[in-house]
């Protein structure tokens, strides 16, 4: 069953995926199985996912990490909220991601 | 939106930017020269219970710091091969450690020493591909090639697993003269069980170590080129291939006269082999002294930026090699290269008169038909 995001929660990358940057490319490689479909597919993520990765250290919260952004990039909060859940949630269902602290 | 994209490998365009700009795309660490086979053909294996040998392997922190080094060169895939790598104690150690600084493993075993405990890790930790050898698909034929009473039981209970268990495996066969009888039975026994690869291999190359008997033993396990063009004739996938890169097998012989490079291949070329004992090579057949690297004396990185470069721009001005392989309009139908060549006759510029007729039986059968 899917849970909602509570944006006072904590996450961080899962100890099971690496993240990579080669040539400019920013990958997450699987290391156990159940992320990937197959032993031979790989993941990218896009300029806005990357700068969510790198900020979902395992100590802000959802809501921080919004604020943060929402400075850094002169947008709404809500705007940001939207791409900040979005692939927060896809990441949870892939397993790239834990929750460290539940808000 | 999507933030996040799926790739498979072989869409990734990275690679070939990666080769282009003197990236390591991939690796290979032998990870042992030991094996539990004695096989007839193998050009490395040493005893299983060789001290020796087991004494000199690369430690795992001196293997991940390699990896380390590969990784921040771009390094993304791995092969582990041996020897027979399971021996090794660490294995899963090793295989951990690579695994989490984000490399994609292969690895190439004989099957024969995979237990329960291997499947759980596999399973948990997937490899891109297992590959394995297949000797024979009877007890004679395999344990004739193999030395090794006991060993074909161990292969199938071994492949068995793998297989039952859903993790990837891809099969290939080497030819030669103990086997070549079985081939067709192990063509079919292959494509039976993995349906999407396999592939025969009639060339056997010498041993790394130069061991004078164990050549001997290796040429006569060598099959003649008529029997090496039959076989390929007879796969009608491997003929097809062939046949429809026809041009790009045989081609005037001006086109290679203005130069004098030895190395016009792919050795160095985004990827590199270390030896279990830590020598850097280019690739994995290429031991001619000049062109090895001691990992224990040198960084990987000086080897990379440094070796790469001075073997690349190796020359020979000798007139056998100008005169034959230089020029060779059916070069890409021969196992010539200045590796293999060192191999055959201690010298990267000398034509090897095995490879020659085979390629040139080769080419015959290409024009026939
Ligand atoms: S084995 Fe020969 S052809 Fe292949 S990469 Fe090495 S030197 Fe080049
Ligand atoms: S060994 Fe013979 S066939 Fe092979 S490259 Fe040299 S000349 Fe050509």
């Amino acid at each position: 069953m899917e849970k909602k995001l509570v944006l006072e929660s904590i996450f961080a990358p899962s100890e099971d995926v690496v993240a990579r940057e080669i040539q400019g490319e920013f990958l997450i490689i699987p290391i156990t199985s159940g992320i990937a479909e197959s032993d031979e597919e790989i993941f990218t993520l896009n300029e806005t996912a990357r700068v969510v990765w790198n900020n979902l250290d395992g100590k802000r919260t959802l809501r921080a990490l919004i604020d943060k952004l929402s400075v850094e990039f002169d947008s709404p909060a809500a705007e940001i909220e939207n791409e900040v859940c979005g692939f927060t949630e896809e990441l949870l269902k892939r397993k790239m991601l834990i929750e460290v602290k539940r808000g | 939106m999507k933030f996040l994209k799926s790739l498979t490998l072989p869409e990734f365009s990275l690679w070939n930017k990666m080769r282009e700009q003197a990236k390591i795309v991939s690796f290979n660490l032998e990870l042992t020269g030991r094996c539990n086979h004695n096989c007839r053909h193998c050009y490395i294996n040493l005893p299983a219970q060789d001290q020796q040998a087991k004494a000199r392997e690369f430690k795992v922190d001196e293997i991940a710091g390699i990896a380390e080094q590969a990784v921040s060169l771009g390094a993304l895939w791995c092969l582990l091969t041996g020897g027979e790598p399971l021996l090794r104690e660490d294995f899963f150690d090793i295989y951990l450690s690579l695994k989490k600084k984000g490399l994609l493993l292969s690895v190439f075993t004989n099957a024969a020493l995979i237990t329960d405990k291997h499947l759980c890790f596999f399973k948990k930790y997937p490899p891109r591909d297992i590959e394995i050898t297949v000797y024979g698909v009877t007890q004679e034929t395999y344990e004739k090639v193999t030395r090794k009473p006991g060993s074909f039981a161990n292969f199938t209970r071994g492949l068995d697993l793998l297989l039952a268990s859903g993790i990837k495996v891809r099969l290939k066969a080497m030819v030669l003269r103990s086997n070549v009888r079985e081939l067709p039975e192990i063509s079919r026994f292959c494509r039976g069980k993995t349906k999407d690869f396999f592939r025969f291999d009639p060339f056997l190359h010498l041993r790394f170590d130069g061991d004078a008997a164990r050549n001997a033993e290796i040429k006569t396990e060598r099959l003649a080129p008529e029997e090496i063009v039959a076989l390929e004739n007879s796969d009608p996938q491997r003929f097809k291939a062939m046949e429809k890169d026809c041009a790009q097998f045989i081609f005037p012989e001006s086109s290679h006269s203005h130069c004098n490079h030895l190395f016009h291949c792919g050795a160095g070329q985004g990827s590199f082999t270390v030896s279990y004992d830590g020598f850097f090579r280019l690739c994995s057949s290429l031991w001619h002294q000049d062109c090895i690297g001691d990992l224990r004396k040198v960084s990987l990185t000086d080897a990379w930026s440094n070796l790469v470069l001075k073997v690349r721009d190796m020359r020979s001005d000798k007139e056998k090699f100008l005169k034959r392989c230089r020029i060779c309009p059916i070069i890409n139908l021969c196992l010539w290269c200045p590796a293999h060549a060192h191999l055959e006759t201690q010298e990267m510029d000398s034509p090897v008169e095995y490879f020659c007729a085979v390629a040139h039986a080769r080419a015959k059968s290409l024009k026939n038909n």
